[in-house]
């Protein structure tokens, strides 16, 4: 905030409005783009069960390249969006690949033994390290320009509850899994909750001191005292509620650039429940593109389901679940253009989130929120029938992390460790090495910037 | 001792010769009505001196600057005129006489009326005698009936099954299997509590309710084995939890099994939760607040719901608040599937649920408007049910009509009686359905029908958690108070040790009250407590267990000589004693005051004991009674330090002792009673003896009781509530559930009376 104060002070010194500001911030003299007042922020959006590769991964490298079946909601976004091909998980040790795929997904270290029997493999139980969107939290909240109300916020559409080595992605250190809200309600709550209940208390007040007034005749007078204590206190209270109350809806309305309120509107009486999915994701994604433009965290996961997810997409005519159908030979016709829908499916959500954020106004900033927002979309498995955790797909859209982007890069079996490396020096912090340091030797990819 | 040299001829006369003597030399200092005078004397004249003990005194010390113009006849004409007028208990009564005050639900209340308000929605809980939790052991790691190897009560869970299975014997592999335990965990008093569970397995634990998650460790990760949990519990209520425990066969290798199920109680230290507060039934699901509520005023010597603030407001909404989320999350959806068969039209079900919510909160029947007010309204404002029944909680919970308990003049004779039960036996709302059911019946009329309701409640938990509550009271003892001494001086008294006490204290109350007898005179008189190895070996052969068999807290051989009830309990001595010495003065006053019922005037000004160091060669007893020597102090410091004298027996740590600083102790102190009757006795066991026969004891015993369960004073119920009180339990051999029946039933009574 402070250093969107002084930029705006600055062009109110020169004379120049903030619309133009963005053409002289261009001007390599003024140096502004090396400093460090941009707010980068960061999602990390998971859906299950691996992809179909032919009609996910574009044949050509670099700019001119093509957009498969699987990846065209994401067309709008050709010149905001990577494509990394080529990044393997190569964690091993114990757990299923599922496990595996997503426990080591962004901790890039092994699990503990445990008593987890997967599909194959040995059984496991946490992983043993902290995972990427944890460390840059606690990296953001350590520091007083960056730090937000939450600092980072775990989102779920349809997570199963329950706490097991497949549900969960992100970890705040070893054997210390986070649990995603899958509930939107719950989200509001922890969101906006103190608010709601202040307004809610305000618009009770009036009913109670009636209720208040009728009982007082009832009481002797030495009692009435009492209760009109009572009452001019809650008088009191209504009075200060009013105030802040149009105060704050007023400096929402005042917010430049903010989104038009600040508190979002949820439908009502949504369970959290496989048909209400698209439901459930939309209401999701609207409080994460809310809470960012409100600053109240600037990293966030976003997990679809879970590693081994069985969402049935009956809203696209699919009754099977989505891990058994991504268990079918390449053969099976059927089962390969459901899991090519289904994953289309999941680049609509990665769009609509996408779209959301291009269509905000940096609050206090420039440009869109996208425009400092990197979506790092992803998924515990390259493939779902072959259970390779090479050729993660690492799908990257916005300009959070600074990224050269509008490309698609290729490399050569390159251990995901270090693609995390890069994303942390990305957010401003360098690390020598991200979870196993075996796998960290190479330093950061080359080539993303 | 003082004799009364009042001529009783003629009371008026002689008053009205101590007023013009009292108008003309003494209200410059203590003010027109003896209301004191900030400059000279700022302390109200009040007290329960005998006009004797007053004569005397001011005909020694009254007027200060030359107490020898008021002696004789005028110091006695004085003494009986302000007597009369303003001074003792008496006169303070009939000048202003204690009315049964409108207070709010004090924090207790609160917490009490909300877990009661949330437990209408399920069946009632019940008492049951703790003593562990149910264990199933099967082979293999599911629930599978036919391989139910084991089904026994387990009175702890602290296990180490190693690598050989909970039994061999029983056939139970173990590589594999799996173990169900439930049952209830009782809270005996709120407050914070830690909760510890430590398995090297997998295991999953809900508490509170079915499916209330409290530890998932679903999944066993190698590190991964301690699990602590701290909140706030609510006394007298006991939770549900279940425990599923698994050892999972695995192609790697196995952990061996363990599992521990501790706690750290209020006050307390970690210990493995003790077989005494654990059930082995599933107890009905439960709400135990986690909002902090203020303090309540306890100026008057218990908590009174009279401050109305912000801070107490902000609490409630709170409260309310968190109500609602379980309202919404658990209660609702409950209620929902119970009566999926009922039409829902216009939302009929939610109107439904709302209307048994707030009845109940409301302790009554709601009328029309209030119908409109606290549930159709808020529904047809908003189509999304949780935000309903949150604005519903809202507002009903922060009603006069749930805040103020007593505030139910529209409701029927037998609601409002049932009201007042709920309130004085549980601190809570009537929400059994034994009880709602008397109450739709219109049966809580007659007193023998009151009587039997009361009786009813009789050895509920809530009961007993609110009767320890007045107990520790009553003996200044809550689990806030430290009681540590000088390591040096008293090695080996330490927290553990304390942790100890606590609980032998608790036991010895709990066995007194909720026997058979559940005689007063026990609790100051008893020649047993309850005792365990580790006390047996720090205080000593009078404390080994009567039956050498048992284990954990056990009662101890009897013992008359050093043992007298609660007096002679090393918790209660040490709390009374200063870090290396005893304190007679402390023992005195808390004698005086509390155990006898006696008013004393707070000292002239702070003084600090005398440094034991200065005077090596004298015994406590010894140096109290030069401190206290002076004419001023004696006032009352000859009513304090007698009372004190006699458990000088007894060391800062509570061990007894015939030798204070290589000198005998002396023990004989003496009491003068309401009635200036004096009474000597020798030693802790005579005080004791003196202590369970004295009617001012009991009197205080009864007033405390009053106070403590009512919350308002004895005589805002008639003047002679207490006197009569002290009576009946004078004559039903000083039975306490008796008379805490008596004082719930003198409460409906009154209710039925005023409408």
């Amino acid at each position: 905030m402070t250093s969107t104060n002084n930029r705006r002070e600055f062009f109110q010194r020169l004379g120049v409005s903030a619309a133009a500001g963005s053409f002289l911030l261009g001007l390599p003299s003024l140096g502004w783009a090396a400093s460090t007042s941009r707010k980068q922020r960061l999602v990390f959006l998971f859906s299950p069960n691996g992809v179909i590769p032919k009609h996910f991964w574009p044949d050509k490298e670099g700019k001119d390249y093509d957009i498969k079946r699987i990846l065209k909601p994401l067309e709008p976004f050709k010149n905001q969006m990577m494509t990394l091909h080529g990044i393997d998980n190569k964690i091993k040790g114990d757990g299923d690949g599922h496990m595996r795929g997503i426990g080591c997904l962004l901790t890039g270290i092994e699990l503990f033994p445990g008593d987890i029997q997967g599909g194959s493999d040995t059984p496991a139980g946490w992983s043993m390290g902290i995972s990427v969107d944890q460390f840059l939290k606690n990296k953001l909240q350590e520091n007083e320009s960056t730090r937000t109300r939450f600092g980072s916020l775990e989102f779920g559409v349809m997570v199963p509850d329950r706490a097991d080595t497949w549900t969960r992605m992100s970890y705040a250190g070893a054997n210390q899994p986070v649990a995603p809200i899958s509930d939107p309600y719950q989200m509001f709550d922890k969101l906006y909750g103190q608010t709601k209940n202040r307004e809610l208390l305000a618009s009770v007040l009036d009913d109670l001191v009636d209720d208040f007034k009728k009982v007082e005749k009832a009481v002797s007078a030495e009692d009435r005292q009492l209760l009109q204590e009572h009452v001019s206190m809650v008088r009191e209270l209504e009075k200060e509620l009013k105030t802040e109350l149009a105060a704050s809806s007023k400096s929402d309305s005042g917010h430049e650039g903010a989104v038009g309120h600040a508190v979002p509107e949820l439908p009502p009486n949504v369970d959290t429940a496989n048909d209400n999915i698209p439901q459930i994701s939309r209401m999701q994604i609207e409080m994460l593109v809310n809470s960012f433009a409100a600053d109240f965290a600037r990293v966030a996961t976003f997990q679809i389901t879970n590693s081994v997810g069985q969402p049935r997409m009956r809203w696209l005519g699919i009754d099977e679940g989505h891990h058994g159908l991504s268990h079918e030979p390449d053969s099976n016709e059927k089962a390969y253009e459901k899991l090519i829908k289904i994953n289309t499916w999941y680049a609509e959500q990665v769009a609509m989130l996408a779209k959301r954020l291009a269509d905000t106004p940096e609050p206090g900033g420039e440009g869109s929120m996208l425009d400092n927002t990197t979506i790092v979309w992803t998924n515990e498995l390259g493939k779902g029938n072959s259970h390779t955790r090479n050729d993660i797909p690492f799908v990257l859209i916005g300009g959070g992390l600074g990224f050269d982007s509008g490309r698609a890069l290729k490399f050569d079996s390159v251990p995901h460790n270090r693609l995390l490396m890069s994303i942390a020096q990305a957010m401003g912090h360098e690390t020598k090495s991200f979870g196993n340091p075996d796998f960290c030797g190479d330093g950061i990819l080359t080539g993303l910037v | 001792m003082p004799t009364q040299n009042v001529a009783l001829g003629d009371d008026d006369a002689v008053r009205k010769k101590g007023e013009a003597i009292y108008q003309a030399a003494c209200v410059e200092c203590h003010g027109k009505a003896g209301e004191g005078v900030p400059e000279f004397y700022p302390d109200p004249l009040l007290g329960d001196a005998t006009i004797g003990e007053l004569t005397e005194l001011i005909a020694d010390t009254m007027p200060e600057e030359d107490p020898d113009t008021c002696v004789d006849d005028d110091a006695a004409a004085v003494s009986a005129y302000i007597h009369h007028a303003f001074y003792s208990e008496a006169a303070q009564v009939r000048n202003r006489p204690p009315r049964i005050r409108l207070a709010r639900l004090t924090g207790e209340q609160l917490r009490q009326s909300l877990a009661g308000l949330y437990g209408s929605f399920d069946s009632s809980p019940w008492a049951e005698k703790s003593g562990g939790i149910k264990g199933i052991y099967f082979q293999g790691s599911r629930w599978d009936k036919k391989k139910i190897k084991l089904e026994r009560t387990d009175p702890v869970i602290d296990f180490d099954f190693g690598h050989v299975g909970p039994s061999k014997e029983k056939g139970i592999d173990p590589s594999e299997f799996y173990i169900h335990w439930s049952g209830s965990l009782l809270a005996n008093q709120t407050g914070r509590y830690e909760i510890i569970v430590r398995s090297t397995c997998s295991f999953v634990m809900d508490f509170g309710r079915d499916g209330r998650e409290f530890v998932n460790n679903h999944v066993q990760s190698e590190g991964r084995t301690e699990f602590r949990q701290t909140l706030n519990l609510t006394g007298g209520r006991a939770y549900m939890f279940k425990i599923d425990f698994f050892q999972r066969k695995r192609k790697t290798e196995q952990p061996p099994a363990t599992i521990s199920l501790s706690w750290v109680p209020p006050g307390g230290v970690e210990e493995i939760v003790p077989a005494s507060n654990l059930l082995p039934s599933w107890m009905p699901a439960t709400l135990a607040l986690q909002t902090k509520l203020p303090p309540d005023d306890r100026s008057y010597g218990y908590e009174r719901g009279t401050a109305v603030n912000r801070q107490w407001d902000e609490s409630t909404t709170n409260a309310a608040i968190e109500f609602s989320q379980y309202a919404i999350s658990e209660l609702w959806p409950h209620y929902e599937r119970r009566h999926r068969k009922d039409s829902d039209e216009n939302r009929a079900r939610l109107r439904g649920f709302a209307r048994e919510l707030v009845s109940t909160a409301f302790r009554g029947k709601l009328s029309d408007a209030q119908q409109k007010v606290y549930i159709d309204h808020p529904i047809d404002q908003t189509p999304d049910d949780s935000e309903a029944i949150k604005t519903i909680c809202l507002m009903a919970l922060k009603s006069p009509r749930f805040l103020y308990p007593t505030l139910d003049f529209d409701q029927s004779e037998s609601q409002r009686v049932a009201n007042r039960l709920a309130l004085v036996m549980y601190d809570s709302l009537p929400s059994d359905r034994w009880l709602q059911k008397l109450i739709e019946q219109n049966k809580l009329t007659t007193e023998k029908q009151i009587s039997e309701a009361a009786w009813k409640m009789n050895g509920d938990f809530r009961l007993k958690a609110k009767t320890q509550a007045f107990l520790h009271e009553w003996l200044e003892l809550t689990h806030s108070v430290d009681v540590s001494k000088d390591q040096k001086k008293f090695p080996g008294f330490d927290e553990r040790i304390i942790a100890d006490l606590r609980a032998s204290l608790d036991a010895f109350l709990d066995d007194v009250v909720w026997s058979e007898t559940s005689d007063y005179r026990e609790l100051v008189n008893a020649d047993w407590t309850i005792t365990n190895e580790r006390l047996a070996k720090f205080y000593g052969d009078k404390w080994i267990p009567a039956d050498d068999h048992a284990v954990g807290l056990t009662r101890s051989v009897a013992d008359t000589q050093t043992r007298m009830g609660v007096l002679s309990h090393p918790l209660l001595m040490a709390n009374l004693s200063y870090h290396q010495t005893t304190s007679p003065i402390h023992r005195g006053v808390f004698l005086y005051r509390k155990t006898l019922g006696r008013t004393l005037r707070p000292p002239n000004a702070a003084f600090s004991p005398l440094n034991p160091d200065l005077h090596p060669k004298l015994t406590t007893r010894q140096r109290v009674s030069l401190q206290t020597d002076e004419v001023s102090c004696q006032v009352c410091h000859s009513k304090i330090n007698t009372l004190g004298f006699a458990l000088e027996n007894f060391d800062p740590v509570g061990r007894f002792r015939i030798t204070d600083n290589d000198q005998p102790v002396d023990a004989s102190g003496s009491y003068v009673n309401r009635q200036g009757e004096t009474t000597r006795f020798d030693g802790p066991r005579e005080l004791a003896q003196y202590l369970a026969t004295s009617s001012d004891a009991h009197r205080a015993f009864v007033d405390s009781c009053f106070e403590h369960f009512v919350k308002q004073p004895a005589a805002a119920y008639g003047a002679d509530t207490l006197d009569r009180l002290t009576r009946q339990f004078q004559q039903d051999n000083f039975n306490i559930r008796q008379l805490i029946i008596n004082i719930a039933v003198t409460v409906a009574k009154q209710t039925q009376a005023s409408k």
